[in-house]
């Protein structure tokens, strides 16, 4: 597995499409993607989206990361670094963000390797 | 040795607090201390810090609660400290009636001072709540202008800074480096 982080709109989709090999077709979106959809994927962009969407539905997304590792242990998964603000005043929000954190930490934890993704460059920070 | 750890929310940085705390004690043999600076308000609250207590079980921390007024803050003993966190701690100054006001950020740098002349080495979480791009109205704006200053002043002390991200560490300064 392989985790790509970044802030929004810091390219880590193309920097993943260079890095990885990969066309726009391997990738599904967490904006829509259903979550068969999302196991069977090569890459997933926007997976914070597919996190928010879950806990929307009222699904506990606590055990998520390991049920990724343990069906798609090859994913590519690109999700942006949401918690470096100050604290939201809507507690889905708050729930929604720190949730994405702790969710990206156990992939972390899991991944062969973590990207981090400022201004367009990738830098490796596990695994490299 | 002061450490200064920063990152996001739920970016694993108390995790990795703790255990450099935890190793730092056990390598000299020394008491380690906990100092929370949160008030539990509302169910959120209660439930953040008892995941905190739950991650710290097990971990040999004694711990200390101060949520103003840290320069007068005493300690059962001298060892390793690790203050969590200065982002709740600065909030308290500014926010809380029997807080500093518009004294916060020395009072919460002269906290920490006192904290390293009372302790072997201290490690210290902060929070970087810099980055979402809002404007916010003007006291929160004035809240992040005083916690970023902070957090300059004690990575300019600290002999190693490290920022966090999904649970692993960047090292931004490191002891000896000349930042």
């Amino acid at each position: 597995m392989i985790l790509v982080v970044g802030g929004a709109f810091q390219g880590k989709k193309e920097y993943a499409k260079k890095m990885f090999s990969l066309t726009d077709a391997d990738f599904v979106d967490g904006v829509v993607c259903g979550s068969e959809e999302l196991y069977q994927a090569k890459a997933v962009t926007h997976f914070h989206e597919y996190v928010r969407r879950c806990l929307k539905d009222g699904k506990d997304v606590s055990g998520l990361a390991k049920e990724l590792m343990r069906r798609s242990p090859k994913l590519i998964i690109l999700a942006n670094e949401l918690g470096s603000g100050v604290v939201p005043v809507d507690a889905f929000d708050r729930n929604w963000r720190e949730a994405t954190g702790r969710i990206c930490c156990d992939l972390a934890a899991g991944a062969d390797q973590v990207h981090r993704v400022i201004c367009g460059i990738g830098t490796v920070i596990k695994g490299g | 040795m002061l450490i200064l750890i920063t990152g996001g929310s739920g970016s694993g940085k108390s995790e990795y607090a703790e255990n450099t705390a935890k190793a730092l004690a056990e390598k000299e043999g020394l008491p380690l201390y906990y100092i929370a600076t949160m008030k539990p308000f509302g169910e959120e609250g209660h439930r953040r810090v008892e995941r905190h207590h739950r991650l710290r079980e097990g971990k040999g921390f004694e711990t200390v609660e101060c949520y103003v007024d840290l320069k007068n803050q005493e300690l059962p003993g001298r060892g390793v400290a690790l203050l969590e966190c200065v982002s709740n701690l600065t909030a308290n100054e500014m926010f809380e009636p029997e807080g500093s006001g518009e004294d916060t950020e020395n009072a919460v740098f002269a906290g920490v001072q006192a904290l390293i002349r009372r302790s072997v080495h201290l490690v210290v979480v902060t929070n970087d709540v810099f980055s979402d791009g809002i404007t916010y109205d003007e006291v929160t704006r004035l809240y992040q202008e005083r916690l970023g200053r902070i957090n300059r002043r004690l990575a300019s002390l600290a002999d190693q800074v490290t920022e966090v991200i999904c649970g692993i560490p960047l090292q931004l300064k490191e002891k000896g480096s000349m930042v």
